[in-house]
């Protein structure tokens, strides 16, 4: 593939376009965030009348008050707690449930997977009521699982569909040279698909702890106490408080999404390589 | 080591048949080459004997038991894959002594067997490396290792050596051999290449279609091919097959070819005037030069190889292949004329295709 794509001559014209193209679509991404991270270093008089520039003075307390503060720690464990929870599960339940399908063939496995896969059309916000009715039933609201059962099962049958295919792609002989020394279903999978598993970990892993990690609509309807608040939910109590400095607003939304970038950026390999798996015969 | 008997054995996926009553004997320490084309059903026939696939009905026995409900681990079989197969998170080390360490066997045991194999297979100095970091050569040696560790009751081949170019499959060819003469496990091995199951084997099984053709040593099934399957498909280059029709020449029986050119055959061949034939010439028995009952044609192709030089000519309106030594004089286009000895000429019936 690489040896394929640096063999493709371009025109200089094509090679401007492709910049101009990929600066434009940069630029739609990284705007927002820049304007937002250099929002939180401003006045309120300058973020008004400079939305867009440079801080005239660097008012680093903005950022040094949320940080020394109790609050946004507080709140980063909690969605530390829910996203970790929520990825470990998703991991376990969904890589061994894929595997399954993946390899062995049994009556129903097909409306099974359909089943699971059926969950991908249905954001939990259209179950809301029921799903608030389940939880609070099973005495888990205003707990961490009330959060995390939901956000695991509907984000398994995205998971399960990674790593099934994933695990359809491994070569047959690996298995089959696995059973002739003496691996059962189980140790295969332990020993063998596991270990060979890592990108699609990750992809999952960093797919579904994104996805916790920016929930709001789950932790707003199942937590009711303010200590158990999620950071999404952190944001909408911070900005209430101080609706009106918006660069104090500006400056907790950056200090809150910083951790996912940093491991996006630790994890993009793997991401891009789990999402791509299987697309073309190696 | 073992022995193994497949007793009418038979592989069906639904109603279509692959596998039709297959019955082999195998005896101890004797190396066995399963040769055919693609979809003879060759590779079906050693995974039914690992327990990869499922047999549709008769019996595979190992060492005198029946083994068809047992698992691959049970039968204490190894196999090696076309593919390696080797687990590509493990190093070499570990590919080998997986399986041991899957049957519980104390480190330090799995270790000392690990190092004895890796001696044999020259393998010592690579034990650390991961399968990615090796050439398929070596990779080939380790999934050879990772079956002789286990010391197994057979060892099943499954096309090893078609991964490899051309080079390093002839050295990889002697090395399992010598590794057979040195272990004397039961060994059975599947290949297209009728010069791998020649050169390799003890007793070569040609299969067609999912049936056996023949069976024999190498050369009992270059010499006396049992129908013209086996004769077209055993002898590189292939012999040359013609139509012709038996006539008594001048008392001893000869084959009439379609340009009135006469090829005489032993008198001892079961032929009868007027029958209609296929003769068989395998191109190293015609030799060239001039003479009684000479076959002459005019030169198509010249392909030197250096010791030997293929010479295709034209016989009867056919392009019929000889190997000539590589100093003589073929030119493209000249005539070009070899004689065979009737003891050398392979007769079989034109509708049967069944040796005569």
């Amino acid at each position: 593939m690489t040896e394929m794509s640096s063999s493709i001559r371009m025109s200089t014209g094509t090679k401007i376009y492709l910049y101009v193209s990929l600066i434009i679509i940069a630029a739609v991404v990284v705007v927002p965030l820049l304007t937002t991270a250099l929002g939180g270093f401003k006045t309120l008089g300058d973020l008004r009348t400079n939305p867009f520039g440079l801080p005239v003075d660097w008012q680093w307390t903005n950022y040094t008050d949320i940080l020394f503060g109790e609050r946004y720690w507080r709140q980063m464990m909690n969605s530390l707690i829910i996203a970790v929870l929520t990825v470990t599960l998703t991991i376990s339940v969904s890589a061994m449930a894929a595997f399954t399908f993946a390899h062995v063939r049994f009556f129903g496995s097909n409306f099974l997977l359909n089943y699971f896969l059926i969950g991908l059309m249905f954001p939990a916000a259209t179950a809301i009521l029921p799903l608030f009715i389940r939880i609070r039933d099973l005495g888990l609201l205003n707990t961490y699982w009330g959060v995390v059962l939901p956000q695991v099962a509907f984000g398994l049958g995205m998971s399960i569909l990674l790593f099934r295919n994933y695990f359809r792609n491994l070569p047959e002989e690996l298995f089959q040279a696995a059973f002739v020394d003496g691996c059962g279903y189980i140790r295969f999978f332990w020993h063998v698909s596991l270990p060979l598993s890592r990108p699609i970990i990750a992809t999952v892993g960093i797919v579904s702890f994104v996805s916790s990690w920016n929930s709001y609509i789950l932790p707003l309807i199942m937590l009711n106490s303010e200590a158990m608040y999620p950071w999404p939910l952190g944001i909408m109590v911070y900005r209430g408080e101080f609706g009106t400095e918006w660069q104090l607003v500006l400056a907790f939304i950056t200090v809150t999404i910083l951790p996912t970038i940093i491991v996006f950026f630790l994890a993009q390999k793997h991401i891009i390589a789990g999402l791509t798996a299987g697309a073309v015969k190696s | 080591m073992a022995s193994v008997t497949l007793s009418n054995i038979k592989k069906s996926y639904g109603s279509l048949g692959v596998i039709h009553g297959v019955s082999l004997s195998m005896e101890d320490g004797e190396f066995i080459a399963l040769v055919g084309p693609s979809g003879c059903g060759k590779s079906t026939l050693l995974r039914m004997i690992a327990g990869l696939e499922e047999i549709t009905d008769g019996d595979v026995s190992i060492g005198g038991k029946v083994v068809n409900e047992l698992t691959p681990r049970e039968r204490n079989i190894a196999m090696v894959f076309q593919s390696y197969a080797l687990y590509p998170h493990m190093t070499v080390a570990e590919n080998m002594g997986f399986n041991l360490r899957l049957s519980g066997e104390p480190k330090p045991a799995i270790a000392e067997r690990v190092a004895e194999a890796a001696r044999m297979l020259d393998l010592t100095d690579l034990l650390d490396r991961k399968p990615a970091q090796l050439s398929g050569g070596q990779r080939q040696r380790v999934a050879m290792g990772r079956a002789i560790v286990r010391n197994p009751a057979v060892f099943l081949f499954d096309e090893p050596l078609s991964n490899l170019d051309a080079k390093l499959r002839v050295q990889m060819r002697s090395e399992i051999k010598t590794l057979h003469q040195k272990v004397k496990t039961t060994s059975i091995y599947v290949t297209h290449d009728q010069i791998e199951a020649m050169t390799l084997a003890d007793r070569v099984v040609v299969l067609n279609q999912g049936r056996v053709e023949q069976q024999g040593t190498p050369m009992e099934l270059y010499r006396k091919p049992a129908n013209l399957f086996v004769a077209a498909f055993i002898g590189s280059p292939a012999m040359n097959i013609l139509d012709g029709t038996v006539e008594a020449d001048g008392g001893e029986p000869a084959a009439r070819l379609g340009d009135g050119t006469a090829v005489r055959i032993s008198a001892d061949r079961k032929v009868k005037p007027g029958q209609r034939i296929k003769v068989g010439l395998r191109p190293e028995h015609l030799s060239p030069g001039a003479g009684r009952g000479a076959l002459a044609g005019q030169t198509l192709l010249v392909e030197p190889t250096g010791a030997q030089t293929h010479v295709v000519f034209d016989l009867a309106g056919q392009a019929v292949t000889a190997v000539v030594d590589g100093e003589y004089p073929a030119r493209y286009g000249v005539r070009f004329q070899a004689s065979i000895a009737a003891e050398q000429v392979h007769v079989f019936d034109r509708e049967s295709g069944i040796a005569l």
